[in-house]
């Protein structure tokens, strides 16, 4: 068991003993549930109709009968005034300074506020993931991202930053000139969805260059869960020569969990979530290792748009082991090993079968049938549409298919190949259908 | 772990750090380099509180 100070971002949460650590949670858990009550009108509503005041909150125990939110919560607020973000603030708009959203991919986008101290927390948190995960400042940290209006790796930026290291923003470059970047500035480490990275691999091959010889020497995963799945990480180590890690986190709540040296499972950031495990069919909670069940979260100094009890949909397990770490945080196993309603990651990007169907469904020249099929091409996830025009309207299909990339691209966030069957060719279901198919293998 | 770490003084010296910089936030008026500069600072400041404050209440 590891106790070597050096290794902890902060080692006094990180080592703290589990019972003082369960007193932590249910003493900030009290102070952001009175945070919420007495400064956003939407939970102040949601408690009080539950019967609950801040009053309420003593124990552990208590913390179960906190009404939960989830995304179809969120959204119903945004879509109501005040603009943009409905009753859920808990500051003035006018201590607002980051606007992020989600990605859409089963709705309307939910928008995300944080005031500068929420965004200092962002960094924080990327803080202790980063630093379990050996950086340190003397790495050269390449960040090959967009830069939009998803979180995504704009808070590991900053959080890097804070640890010191040198951060290279890799914003609008191809992957060509991502890897020559790389390459010329002798970067020690980048972070990535675990797809994109070993689509630069592929890159960099095809371009002369062995990715082992770039010198990289961590990659911090994020996106999708293949960074916690054993074959794709070592086939990421092999192909890069790095050590590879994971981190879990999302727009509405924070970045949660991670991965350390030690790799073994993901250790939840107990200090500042409090991360319970949901049984999906009788709703008590989990505790003991082992189980699947769906996550439910708090982020515990979230302020300006709170993150209380939050149902997030993702299916966890606790972990039966101890990292040989030291630290404290209970990991769960696996990273996130699937969605309650099956909404699935491509590309790093979450898809609800749902949305395609929405968008099939508003073509009249298309039929009631489909197909997705989601695979793997070399590392690459692909999806593949299989769609029936309408007797009548073959001769428009390059207007129809253009329209239904387009707008697929803007519900889902994605890209699709396509392919066109003759009519009443899909096939038909009696009862359930099974129109989405995942060929890759998780 | 605290061994090693003298956590009631490291909150002293942040509870001081808060006080100086809402002292100065007065002082500061409609001053908006002031004002801006400590948003920034009281973040941070916050940031140490998490880290250690909120410690002290349960070791």
């Amino acid at each position: 068991m590891a106790r070597d100070g050096s290794i902890y971002w902060n080692p006094i949460l990180e080592t703290m003993p589990r019972e003082k650590l369960r007193e932590l949670q249910v003493k900030k858990f009290r102070r952001i549930f009175t945070w919420a009550y007495e400064n956003s009108p939407f939970y102040r509503r949601l408690y009080r109709d539950a019967g609950m005041e801040p009053g309420d909150i003593k124990t552990y125990e208590d913390i179960k009968r906190v009404p939960k939110t989830d995304k179809g919560v969120l959204r119903d607020v945004q879509n109501r005034p005040p603009f943009p973000y409905g009753d859920m603030l808990a500051v003035p708009l006018q201590q607002v300074t980051e606007f992020r959203q989600t990605s859409g991919t089963t709705g309307t986008p939910v928008y995300q506020a944080d005031t500068w101290q929420d965004w200092e927390w962002w960094a924080e948190c990327w803080a202790y993931i980063l630093y379990a995960q050996g950086y340190r400042n003397t790495d050269r940290m390449f960040i090959p991202f967009g830069y939009n209006i998803f979180v995504a790796f704009w808070a590991c930026h900053y959080g890097a930053e804070k640890l010191g290291c040198e951060v290279v923003p890799g914003g609008v470059l191809d992957t060509e000139a991502r890897i020559m970047k790389m390459l010329e500035l002798r970067c020690t480490s980048f972070g990535a969805t675990p797809t994109y990275v070993l689509g630069m691999a592929d890159t960099a091959r095809k371009i002369g260059i062995d990715p082992r010889s770039i010198g990289i020497q961590r990659i911090t995963c994020a996106g999708e869960p293949g960074a916690s799945i054993a074959t794709t990480k070592q086939r990421i180590e092999d192909a890069w020569g790095a050590k590879v890690y994971d981190h879990i986190g999302a727009t509405e709540i924070g970045a949660w969990s991670y991965s350390c040296t030690f790799q073994t499972g993901l250790h939840v950031n107990e200090a500042f979530f409090l991360v319970e495990i949901e049984d999906m069919d009788t709703g008590e909670i989990i505790d003991t290792p082992g189980k699947n069940g769906k996550m439910v979260i708090t982020a515990l100094d979230r302020m300006a748009k709170p993150c209380i009890r939050f149902d997030s949909k993702d299916v966890i397990r606790w972990a039966d082991y101890d990292c040989e770490c030291g630290r404290t945080f209970r990991s769960i196993d696996g990273g996130v090993v699937g969605r309650a309603d099956d909404i699935t990651k491509v590309k790093g990007v979450l898809l609800a079968p749902t949305a395609i169907e929405e968008v099939v469904r508003s073509f009249k020249e298309l039929s009631d049938e489909y197909e997705v099929v989601v695979s793997k091409k070399g590392d690459i996830d692909e999806i593949l549409l299989k769609i029936e025009i309408m007797p009548g309207c073959e001769n428009n299909e390059p207007d129809i298919l253009k329209r239904l990339k387009d707008l697929l691209r803007v519900k889902t966030n994605l890209g699709y190949k396509m392919e066109i069957h003759p009519y009443e060719s899909l096939p038909r279901y009696a009862l359930k259908a099974k129109r989405f198919k995942d060929l890759r293998k998780h | 772990m605290t061994a090693g770490y003298d956590i009631k003084k490291m909150d002293a010296k942040i509870k001081e750090i808060r006080k100086a910089a809402e002292e100065l936030q007065e002082l500061g008026g409609d001053i908006e380099a002031v004002n801006k500069n400590l948003v920034r600072l009281l973040a941070s400041t916050k940031m140490l509180e998490l880290n250690i404050s909120d410690a002290i209440s349960v070791l």
